[in-house]
């Protein structure tokens, strides 16, 4: 058999060890009592509780603002070049890998974007389970189920069984595997969701909710704080701006996350927008999130993460229009 | 051939001229060898790269037979089309392109073909309108009806004076207003768009008609259309949206489940007629 738990008491050693293939990133508690992934300085900063972060990983592959083309006059446009510094990333909950299995089809698969198939291949993924709250609905999602990742840790109370994913994956438990020992894992329990059919029934019949009174509600309350979308690990929307340098000639093409709930989203130019109101553009995160946009159409994109729900500031919660079609309030 | 999908390709302004108060007409030369066989659809777009302004997408106004010479019919809209209108003949600027879907050309072949312009909406129409004079004997009657607010916004005015003594094509204009009379320029009449529509005679089952203009006179262009029994898979409309990317990845001109920047803008009615808010 495997060699495949680690004890607790090994684990401080296990994360320096992994240490040695990269940076180390997981999940700790700011100055300013946020979750987030950062550097870890010390095991001891990991917050292995933690439920979820603010900011979705997303951050490592598609960061919040970057510089995509540089412009000199001789040199006309060129495309910039993404670091590539390997960072291990530590504490990636189930939804968090589902989210960045799907931005990889959005980002690797018709037509590969040269900096995030730079960052994507230079972060090992390293997952691990989690309880969920109040918020969490990755059951409902179906992406409770661990996937796209190089190496999971299920957590029990005296370590962790691990699994790896990929052939990086497994090189790190080999590297690694005079910290472990052979062990039965424990059967995984089964998630139980009552309104999973619901979603997908919904998802596949490209129910947009057309008649129903919520998204009068929701539209009244929406501050367009556009905070669900910033902690979406699934939000991808983004901006394009040109800034010319102080030299006067040369410039940097700009990248950077834009926002659906935004009322300058759905505008073009002369100042007619589409998505005027906040139901439409309400309307048009639904449809993004749940049916999909052109060669990602039919895919549900929600992990159900529960950062929308948890984030809100009104607590508007897209899950209550499948929740009135189940009659499951 | 460099990758145009993602790098801007460099640019010549070689020609410009003002067609109205706020619109001009910029000529382009794509350098050589970073656009070997540069060819389009006519209702493909471009996004125009304005060095430290920006990149806006615009559709191509010309022939697509000229290879490496585009033609772009820009207003003066935002901070990226101001520096734009501020270039003279030698400035550079770059093209990312072409994108999406145009007019189906190959499928209104042997057919006849109405096409109405709205203001601005005469611009991705002209490169439809030169395409079909270049390939004429392929196509059946011709018709161009084209709509402006008043006689100075007609965009193209010398072009269309021109085109107007052609006796194989069909030529009307009209505008919203008469303010005052014009000095020369082509004939025109007084009314909306639609209006010119009244009256006209159309083999329904053998015509397919291409529309561009602002939402407004797509609302009331349609209704008019499907009211002489014109079938909705035979009206193609070009739906303007704010494309970032042009490659279906910046999610801004999602229209339903469509994406204006690959499956359009060229959509015909019976596929987007469901959408809400489409036009």
């Amino acid at each position: 058999m495997q060699k495949n738990f680690l004890s607790n008491e090994s684990f401080p050693l296990f994360l320096q060890g992994l240490a040695a293939s990269g940076d180390l990133h997981g999940p700790v508690l700011t100055d300013d009592g946020v979750m987030a992934f950062r550097p870890i300085c010390s095991p001891a900063d990991i917050q292995l509780d933690c439920i979820r972060t603010l900011i979705p990983p997303k951050k490592y592959f598609f960061p919040p603002k970057e510089a995509i083309l540089t412009y000199s006059p001789v040199k006309g446009y060129q495309l910039t070049k993404a670091a590539g510094k390997k960072v291990i990333l530590f504490g990636l909950h189930p939804c968090d890998l589902a989210g960045i299995a799907y931005l990889d089809r959005v980002f690797l698969e018709s037509q590969p974007d040269p900096l995030f198939v730079k960052r994507r291949k230079a972060v090992t993924l390293i997952g691990l389970s989690c309880e969920p709250d109040e918020y969490c609905f990755c059951g409902t999602m179906g992406t409770a189920e661990p996937q796209n990742f190089d190496i999971f840790m299920h957590r029990t109370e005296a370590g962790f069984y691990l699994s790896a994913g990929s052939s990086r994956g497994k090189k790190i438990i080999r590297r690694l595997s005079v910290l472990l020992e052979a062990r039965e894992p424990p059967s995984p329990v089964p998630c139980e969701c009552k309104i999973e059919e619901t979603i997908l029934q919904a998802a596949t019949r490209g129910e947009t909710f057309s008649e129903s009174r919520l998204w009068e509600d929701f539209a009244g309350r929406c501050l367009s704080c556009g905070a669900c979308s910033l902690c979406c690990p699934t939000c991808y929307c983004f901006d394009v701006q040109e800034r010319g340098r102080l030299d006067g000639e040369t410039a940097e093409r700009l990248r950077e996350w834009d926002n659906c709930l935004f009322k300058s989203h759905g505008e073009v130019a002369g100042g007619h927008n589409f998505r005027k109101t906040r139901e439409e553009r309400f309307r048009y995160r639904f449809q993004h999130k749940y049916l999909g946009f052109g060669p990602m159409r039919g895919i549900v994109s929600c992990v159900g993460c529960g950062r929308c729900r948890d984030v809100c500031p009104v607590k508007i919660d897209l899950m209550e229009l499948f929740r009135e079609k189940a009659n499951i309030l | 051939m460099t990758d145009m999908t993602t790098i801007p390709a460099m640019a010549t302004i070689t020609e410009v001229h003002p067609l109205s108060g706020d619109t001009s007409f910029f000529r382009l030369g794509l350098k050589e060898g970073e656009a070997q066989g540069f060819t389009f659809t006519p209702g493909q777009f471009v996004q125009l790269s304005v060095p430290a302004a920006g990149e806006f997408p615009i559709s191509l106004a010309g022939s697509p037979g000229h290879g490496r010479e585009l033609e772009l019919c820009v207003r003066k809209a935002g901070h990226v089309t101001a520096v734009l209108h501020n270039l003279r003949p030698g400035d550079p600027v770059a093209v990312r392109g072409p994108f999406g879907t145009g007019f189906p050309v190959e499928r209104m072949r042997g057919n006849d073909v109405i096409l109405l312009a709205g203001g601005l909406g005469i611009a991705p129409l002209r490169s439809l309108f030169h395409y079909f004079l270049e390939h004429r004997e392929e196509y059946g009657a011709i018709t161009l009806m084209y709509g402006a607010r008043e006689p100075s916004a007609i965009l193209f005015r010398d072009e269309l004076a021109e085109l107007a003594c052609r006796r194989d094509i069909r030529l009307m204009l009209t505008v919203d207003f008469l303010t005052e009379e014009p000095a020369g320029g082509p004939v025109c009449r007084v009314g909306l768009l639609p209006g010119l529509l009244m009256g006209i005679k159309l083999r329904l089952d053998q015509t397919y008609a291409a529309v561009c203009g602002p939402p407004a006179l797509y609302r009331c262009l349609i209704t008019e259309l499907l009211g002489l029994d014109f079938p909705e898979n035979r009206i193609f409309l070009s739906l303007e949206r704010r494309m970032k990317c042009g490659i279906g990845l910046c999610c801004h001109c999602a229209v339903g489940d469509f994406f204006c920047c690959t499956d359009g803008p060229v959509f015909s009615y019976d596929r987007i007629k469901e959408i809400p808010g489409v036009i």
